[in-house]
């Protein structure tokens, strides 16, 4: 573990991105420290964004020079009103690695450390500014490739995780609170909780557990892009189409038929939004046991996949594994490109499928409206995001072994466990839930037991 | 020895008193215990009854380590049950009704049998101390002794305040007069103090009630002890009385809503805070008004006294009006009340200005313990005295304190919530205050405890002797779990795997053949010790990988000169926490209130890495 009360310096801001770059100075030090990197002579003031120039002082022979180089802006922001919980400048500049580098550079010399990786988030989380789920959504934020995955970790930010967490958490909650008053006062003549209940109580909670794991699949996938499958008969031109969205050469092809053996993943940006976009063997019935397999995985690909990418070879005629492929049900959504609008037509598009997409792998034609459509097929399944989404694997984790702990307690229950069994796991279900928000409510359980119920003499 | 020369002066003769005078005694102090008189030695000015849930764990700890009331409830009970019987053996918890005067006059009988005791028969007025440390005990009536250690157990009697209805005077209990001098002699020594209430129900006339109108509450049998070592035939064949269960009715209701504004609880006469888990009934009535009824038990306070207690009707109405509350509930037409319900106020040492010795921190020698502390209920202040019993011979004596871990025992977690949490309102131990309950059984406080007892030469040769041969029968029991098959249930499993079932009672596992050693003698639960570790045993071996891991944290120590004073990232309040409970290990610090996992990550980074400048 590293020091907490140094200085400590980093850019802030993910690499080789956007226009603007952010470095972030934090620590006891942290004002003096900025203070002698920039131009401006007067006192930053806190909460103040201040337009001035990074200069360095450089030795010609014996002489110092001190050279402006380049217009920045410093805040300030006083402890413990800022990002960590302590003293903070942001001084942001143009986005060029150099200035960023050059900035953080002349921090360390002036006695700021280095910070590690997720070293500020540390320190706001240590300083009580965030728990331990917004901690960890910045991280997710910093790296966000596109909006809606930085959506998403807003999301997290501004604590809806927390919130369905903690809903869970009541419930399970009020269920330990009766459970323990069930065994500390035996005798009031009336049970405080029914074993029908326990069990239906329990139950629900598992079910919301078990949705909100459910979310992470989608979250996941929100995080790691959606995923794209290309299909078609062999040799339709999937593989060039793969290419040409990826921009460089990752499938082979050649004009053999079922060259493309193995289902091939790759993440692409599509106008914005991440894609997996995955090309399949061609689907054609083999006896070579390698493309067997590749058929066999292109079947996964597409149980699995978001969206079908159905490729058509327009230069030839419609062939009965198109046919089948046109007409078979499709779980997802679908787009139809087709291909080799470069060759000689040998269909008429209009007529096999009205709403496919003319495209050209060689020439570039119809790309642009291809990708659009993708796009808005893709996106068209994100339903606004009403419901939380857990996407970090510590979360995902967690919540399952509080689910984990919930199924322990209903198989005990009907083993016929009588309460101080079933409380063991209903705690270990809650301090699962409190690890992901880092949060240990200090909600008494006798405290509960007494406003609600009328016990003891 | 001289008579005014002591290693360790105990001031009052209650609950914690007894034990701790006892205790001191046992391990060769020289004791002299102070208390206002010899009538009311071990006295139980509230309900008539020993143990219940958690406190029947609290006296078995404090009689496997050596202690007085497992055996002075089991010589005097009048009825005894075993409560959370339907649920398994952690949560077993035995209670007895009492019969009150034999119960003091038992412990005071013990305590007289004892060589090193010297009953100081006088008012204690003032801490004597030089250089910050005890050096004796100045009385009211002038004279003083001299001690090592001095142990204050004097319950609700420092300022002690009592209230029925509009009537206030200042009394340690009703009839006895309160403690001035010595609160004074303690205030004056800067101890965070506070004030607390807690009340008591009337006594009724057993002559003036009729009741073949209530169903009856009858005892176990045979009966469940509450010692390790008290013979089977000291309970078996025991005369056992019955309790009588009524109920209130909305017309008392109706009456105490008409005079509530006569109540001191309500009309702001009272200030000190009350026990939430004892409501009074203006509590009961006024927070709960959609409650029609509540239960009412008539406990007689001994075999041949008149007094009857009514178990749930505590309160501090006129006593005009707790006639006619009595008197409307069917069956007590023409009841005779022999005492009012009364409150009572007193001041209390807030126990965070405390060390797990039950030393105060700022004051060696000097000991605290009971309700003084802030706990109510007699178990609670038995477990205490034992305790600051303990420690107090052995500081006398200048060897280490010794305390018990939260894993160890109920009294471990009494203490360190005391010390850690410090009290809002009265402390009373409940079982879901134990987050190692299915480790902490009555059937097992023995294994747990007795060999500290023996080392700290608080347990006899013969408790010792029953411990041994107990040891040895479960090993044997144990053997014979693991390595014997039954059929159970159409079943053919080995006894360990069949009483793992829950479903299954032991009883039908014994039928089916297996055949364990118990004592003839001593029903010294060999039967629940298998039974528990065997049905409990998957429970069990999570729980200890668990604490294992908590432990290599937790248990690591914070230096005791450690300043949280310019940490950075610890927020003033959570300063203010841990510079006055002053936490011995990380994991205590994480239990003191207003501690956030932040702040305790900073605590752990700061002492695994002191700061640099
Ligand atoms: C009115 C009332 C209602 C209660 N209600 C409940 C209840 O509902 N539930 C519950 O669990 N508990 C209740 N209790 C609490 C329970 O009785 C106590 O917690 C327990 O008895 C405390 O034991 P102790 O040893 O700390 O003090 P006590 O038993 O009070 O003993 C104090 C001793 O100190 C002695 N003493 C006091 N001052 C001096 C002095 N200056 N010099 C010498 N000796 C002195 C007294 O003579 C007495 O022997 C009640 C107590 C009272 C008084």
């Amino acid at each position: 573990m590293f020091a907490t009360d140094d200085t400590i310096v980093a850019i802030a801001t993910p690499p080789g991105r956007g226009g603007l770059g952010v470095v972030r100075v934090s620590g006891p030090r942290a004002l003096e420290i900025a203070q002698s990197l920039i131009s401006r002579q007067a006192p930053l003031e806190p909460r103040v964004a201040t337009h001035t120039y990074i200069r360095e002082k450089t030795t010609s022979g014996v002489v110092f020079l001190e050279t402006p180089v380049d217009e920045v802006v410093a805040t300030y922001f006083a402890n413990p009103h800022s990002y960590t919980g302590e003293d903070v400048i942001e001084i942001s500049g143009h986005g060029s690695p150099v200035l960023l580098e050059r900035i953080v550079q002349l921090a360390l010399a002036a006695g700021a450390r280095l910070a590690e990786p997720g070293e500020f988030t540390l320190r706001a989380y240590l300083n009580g500014r965030m728990d331990l789920v917004q901690a960890e959504a910045v991280a997710d934020l910093i790296d966000a490739v596109t909006p809606q995955q930085a959506r998403a970790a807003m999301d997290q930010l501004d604590g809806t995780v927390t919130g369905a967490i903690k809903k869970i958490d009541a419930a399970l909650f009020s269920l330990i609170a009766r459970c323990e008053a069930s065994l500390d006062f035996p005798d009031e003549g009336f049970h405080f909780i029914q074993q029908a209940e326990v069990r239906s109580t329990l139950s629900s909670i598992a079910d919301d557990l078990r949705a909100l794991i459910a979310t992470a699949s989608r979250g996941r996938l929100l995080r790691e892009g959606r995923t794209v499958v290309i299909v078609g008969r062999p040799n339709t031109g999937k593989s060039s189409l793969f290419n040409a969205l990826l921009g460089r050469n990752r499938a082979i092809v050649t004009p053999i038929p079922g060259t493309t053996r193995d289902v091939l993943s790759e993440q692409i940006d599509v106008l914005g939004v991440p894609v997996t976009l995955i090309d399949t063997a061609g689907l054609r019935e083999s006896h070579d046991p390698i493309e067997r397999e590749g058929v066999a995985r292109a079947g996964e690909a597409r149980a699995a996949a978001a969206m079908t990418l159905l490729v058509l070879d327009g230069s030839s005629e419609l062939t009965a594994d198109d046919d089948f492929l046109l007409n078979e049900p499709t779980k997802g959504r679908r787009v139809i490109a087709i291909s080799k609008a470069d060759l000689p037509p040998g269909m008429v598009p209009q007529f096999v499928a009205p709403e496919g997409i003319t495209v050209s792998a060689t020439t570039g034609f119809g790309l642009d409206e291809l990708r659009e459509a993708i796009v808005r097929e893709v996106s068209s399944q994100d339903d606004r995001r009403d419901t939380p989404m857990l996407t970090n694997i510590r979360h995902i984790a967690l919540a399952q072994s509080a689910l984990d702990a919930a199924a322990r307690a209903l198989a005990a229950l009907d083993r016929g466990a009588t309460e101080e069994l079933l409380l063991v796991d209903l705690h270990d279900a809650r301090h699962s839930l409190e690890d992901i928000t880092g949060t240990r409510t200090i909600d008494d359980v006798l405290l509960h037991i007494f406003t609600r119920f009328c016990v003891g003499k | 020895m001289s008579a005014t020369d002591f290693d360790v002066v105990v001031i009052g003769a209650g609950h914690a008193g007894c034990e701790a005078a006892w205790a001191a005694a046992r391990m060769g102090a020289r004791v002299g215990l102070c208390t206002l008189s010899p009538e009311t030695v071990a006295l139980m000015p509230c309900n008539p009854a020993i143990g219940g849930t958690a406190k029947g764990h609290l006296v078995r700890e404090i009689d496997a380590l050596g202690g007085l009331m497992g055996l002075a409830i089991d010589a005097t009970g009048i009825q005894f049950k075993l409560l959370n019987r339907s649920r398994g053996p952690a949560v077993w918890s035995p209670r007895a009704q009492a019969d009150k005067r034999r119960y003091g006059s038992w412990v005071r009988d013990a305590l007289c049998a004892q060589p090193n005791i010297t009953w100081l028969f006088r008012r204690a007025g003032a801490v004597l101390m030089s250089g910050g440390t005890v050096t004796g005990l100045a009385f009211e009536e002038g004279d003083r002794v001299s001690c090592r250690s001095l142990v204050v157990t004097t319950g609700t009697f420092l300022n002690g305040l009592v209230h029925i209805g509009d009537e206030q005077h200042p009394a340690g209990r009703a009839g006895e007069p309160p403690t001035r001098a010595l609160a004074d002699s303690l205030h004056a020594l800067g101890l965070a103090m506070g004030r607390l209430k807690t009340g008591t129900p009337p006594r009724l006339s057993r002559a003036t009630i009729d009741f073949s109108k209530f169903p009856e509450e009858l005892g176990d049998v045979p009966i469940v002890p509450f010692s390790f070592t008290t013979p089977r035939d000291v309970l078996d064949g025991r005369d056992q009385i019955a309790c009588h269960l009524l109920h209130t009715t909305e017309a008392t209701h109706e009456l105490v809503r008409q005079s509530i504004d006569r109540s001191p609880l309500y009309n702001g006469q009272i200030q000190g805070i009350g026990p939430r888990y004892c409501p009074s009934f203006e509590d009961k009535v006024m927070r709960f008004p959609d409650k029609s009824r509540h239960q009412i038990f008539l406990e007689p306070e001994g075999l041949d006294v008149d007094e009857i207690y009514v178990n749930g009707m505590s309160m501090c109405l006129p006593r005009a009006i707790q006639e006619s509350i009595v008197r409307a509930l069917p069956g007590l037409e023409t009841a005779r009340v022999l005492r009012h319900a009364y409150a009572v106020e007193y001041d209390f040492v807030q126990p965070t200005s405390l060390l797990s010795s039950l030393a105060a921190k700022d004051y060696p020698g000097l000991y605290f313990a009971g309700q003084i502390n802030g706990t109510s209920g007699y178990e609670e202040a038995a477990a205490q005295g034992l305790m600051a019993g303990i420690n107090a011979a052995r500081s006398a004596r200048d060897l280490p304190a010794v305390s018990i871990r939260r894993d160890q025992g109920y009294i471990g977690i009494l203490i360190d919530d005391l010390i850690t949490q410090g009290c809002l309102e009265p402390y009373r131990m409940f079982t879901s205050r134990a987050e190692h309950r299915l480790v902490l059984r009555i059937d097992n406080a023995d294994l747990r405890l007795t060999p500290l007892g023996r080392e700290i030469g608080l347990v006899d040769d013969e408790r010792w002797r029953v411990f041994e041969s107990r040891e040895k029968r479960l090993e044997r029991n144990r053997a014979h779990a693991a390595g014997t098959r039954v059929k159970v249930r159409g079943a053919t499993t080995t006894v360990a795997q069949a009483i793992a079932r829950p479903d299954v009672p032991m009883a039908e596992i014994v039928e089916a053949g297996a055949s364990f050693e118990t004592d003839a003698q001593f029903a010294s639960f060999d039967l629940a010790t298998v039974e528990a570790e065997f049905r409990y045993a998957g429970y069990l071996k999570r729980h200890d990988a668990e604490l294992a891991r908590v432990r290599s944290q937790s248990d690591r120590a914070i230096p005791p000169a450690f300043s949280y004073e310019g940490v950075p990232g610890l927020s003033r309040e959570v300063v203010e926490r841990l510079e006055q409970v002053r936490p011995t290990t990380i994991g205590q610090a994480g239990r003191v209130p207003g501690v956030t996992p932040a702040a305790l990550a900073i605590v752990a980074l700061r002492v695994a890495r002191p700061s640099k400048y």
